[in-house]
């Protein structure tokens, strides 16, 4: 079902969605929410460890969405990408926001250091199901260190300079386990070539 | 290709951690090379995925609703607002845009707008009571961390006060150690001394000399030999006045040496026939085996050449 486009990725399936969402259609925004809201709330409860703030935010995504759905350019990436990206910002910013950052990070602790792999219990679109489980699977085959270093650059809303002081290594490390731990992860979970 | 250094820079801003000065001068770059944006893009759309890492959760039951009927009253500023305007009133959105209506509908469209706004106003009161909530207590814990702030304060500064005091002690402690030390030393070196001394003592050579003259049979004297310092005293009393060209002469007898070692010369009163010598040996002298007084010619001979006057045993 992934067909590649101009600029190189898959065909995505949800940029119509878009579109019409910028024509003012509800209908698609409830089926972008019925495919999105599941991983976006799992990343975002993930980020501030609170299912009630977690589902403020998820919220509020979703009526930016719908506010801004005709700047979304798919020609800079998916549709998921986009709104994942407008939604993990919103979540960033109540974290740093409520000045609570290691609390949350303290209750959050046990889950940082490890790869989750507790299969989602919940039926959703199966495309990204698919996506999901196919990010989880390259996720694991990333060397711990590097896993370590994307969870907290991805959720944890930390600097560089936390994260190294969090890891308890140079930050020229980090940045080096960061960079080969994505360049790794987009080599695993890259489409096939056509 | 791009060089490492890019490359790190690309992974770091697609989970926008350049920050400062360095996201502005990336920024700038992203605007002059294409090729870098899409190289940017694309490790984002890779750093969104690991969205899909984290457990999942299920959303309320409630959340659909509440997002759609927020969207159902909230304007939309924009290109899509004047589209979809445009749309309807083209008619190119046929699809959710009713064209006519009824008077039977009219009330429960007003009626379903009435439903949705009430809900949305509901659930904006809600989250504002929410947000009030959370300012409250953001406010409190601010004012907790200024209390914790004051206390770390306070804190240091008693335990500075304690640091500056117990340098004080330390240091009135160390003078007084300086002065016991001081005192300690000058003890030991008069005890150093005094067993010095007692040493000497004990070594002193004492020999009474006894009188070998027929016409002064009491004449006596007393030799005290200190062998560290080579030094000595004779006492003598009742030798007999000596004629104008004569002297006293003083013998140490050293087994080392074949002749006796000079230990100088000296007189006596006219009247009392005493005298206090003080004497050094004219050789370094080991052991004393006697001393002897002999009378000789005035300033004293190499070799006892006059007759033996006192003598030790």
């Amino acid at each position: 079902m992934s067909v590649p486009s101009e600029h190189g990725r898959p065909a995505d399936l949800d940029a119509p969605l878009l579109a019409r969402i910028a024509d003012g259609d509800q209908a698609a925004l409830g089926e972008l929410y019925d495919r999105f809201s599941r991983p976006l709330l799992a990343a975002v409860h993930r980020i501030l460890n609170d299912q009630r703030e977690a589902e403020d935010i998820v919220h509020d995504a979703f009526v930016a969405v719908w506010q801004k759905a005709a700047d979304y350019d798919p020609t800079r990436g998916s549709a998921f990408s986009w709104v994942m990206t407008l939604t993990r910002n919103r979540a960033l910013d109540r974290v740093r926001s409520r000045k609570r950052r290691s609390e949350l990070l303290a209750q959050s602790a046990p889950a940082d250091l490890g790869y989750d792999q507790t299969p989602p219990d919940v039926v959703q679109a199966a495309d990204l199901g698919e996506r999901g489980a196919a990010v989880r699977k390259a996720f694991g085959e990333l060397p711990a260190e590097q896993r370590q270093a994307i969870e907290l650059a991805y959720f944890s809303g930390l600097t560089q300079q936390e994260i190294s002081e969090r890891l308890r290594q140079p930050l020229g490390t980090v940045k080096a386990r960061i960079r080969r731990g994505l360049l790794k992860l987009r080599d695993l979970v890259a489409p096939p070539a056509p | 290709m791009i060089d490492e250094r890019t490359e790190e820079l690309a992974a770091l801003h697609a989970f926008d951690l350049v920050e400062g000065p360095e996201l502005a001068d990336f920024s700038r770059r992203l605007e002059r090379e294409p090729a870098l944006r899409r190289i940017v893009d694309d490790l984002r759309e890779t750093a969104s995925a690991c969205a899909f890492v984290a457990p999942a959760v299920t959303p309320s039951a409630g959340l659909r609703d509440r997002v759609l009927a927020t969207c159902a009253t909230t304007p939309r500023t924009g290109p899509a607002s004047q589209r979809s305007e445009s749309d309807a009133h083209g008619g190119g959105g046929g699809d959710n845009v009713t064209p006519f209506s009824l008077p039977a509908w009219t009330g429960w469209a007003a009626a379903a707008v009435f439903a949705l706004l009430a809900a949305y106003l509901g659930f904006t009161a809600s989250r504002l009571d929410y947000q009030l909530a959370l300012l409250t207590e953001s406010e409190a814990l601010a004012a907790l961390q200024a209390r914790s702030l004051d206390t770390a304060l306070e804190s240091e500064r008693i335990v500075s006060k304690e640091q500056t005091l117990r340098l004080k002690t330390a240091e009135q402690r160390v003078a007084a150690l300086d002065t016991e030390l001081a005192q300690t030393r000058s003890a030991a070196l008069a005890q150093i001394a005094e067993l010095k001394a007692q040493a000497d003592l004990a070594a002193l050579k004492i020999a009474t000399l006894n009188s070998l003259l027929g016409n002064a049979p009491d004449a006596t004297a007393v030799a005290v030999w200190n062998p560290f310092s080579q030094e000595g005293v004779l006492t003598v009393s009742q030798l007999p006045a000596l004629a104008p060209d004569k002297d006293y002469q003083l013998w140490v007898v050293d087994p080392q040496y074949s002749i006796p070692v000079d230990g100088g010369v000296f007189t006596v009163d006219a009247a009392t026939g005493e005298a206090r010598f003080q004497f050094k040996a004219d050789k370094p002298v080991d052991t004393i085996a006697k001393f002897a007084v002999s009378l000789e010619r005035k300033g004293g001979v190499p070799k006892a050449e006059g007759p033996m006057v006192l003598i030790s045993p």
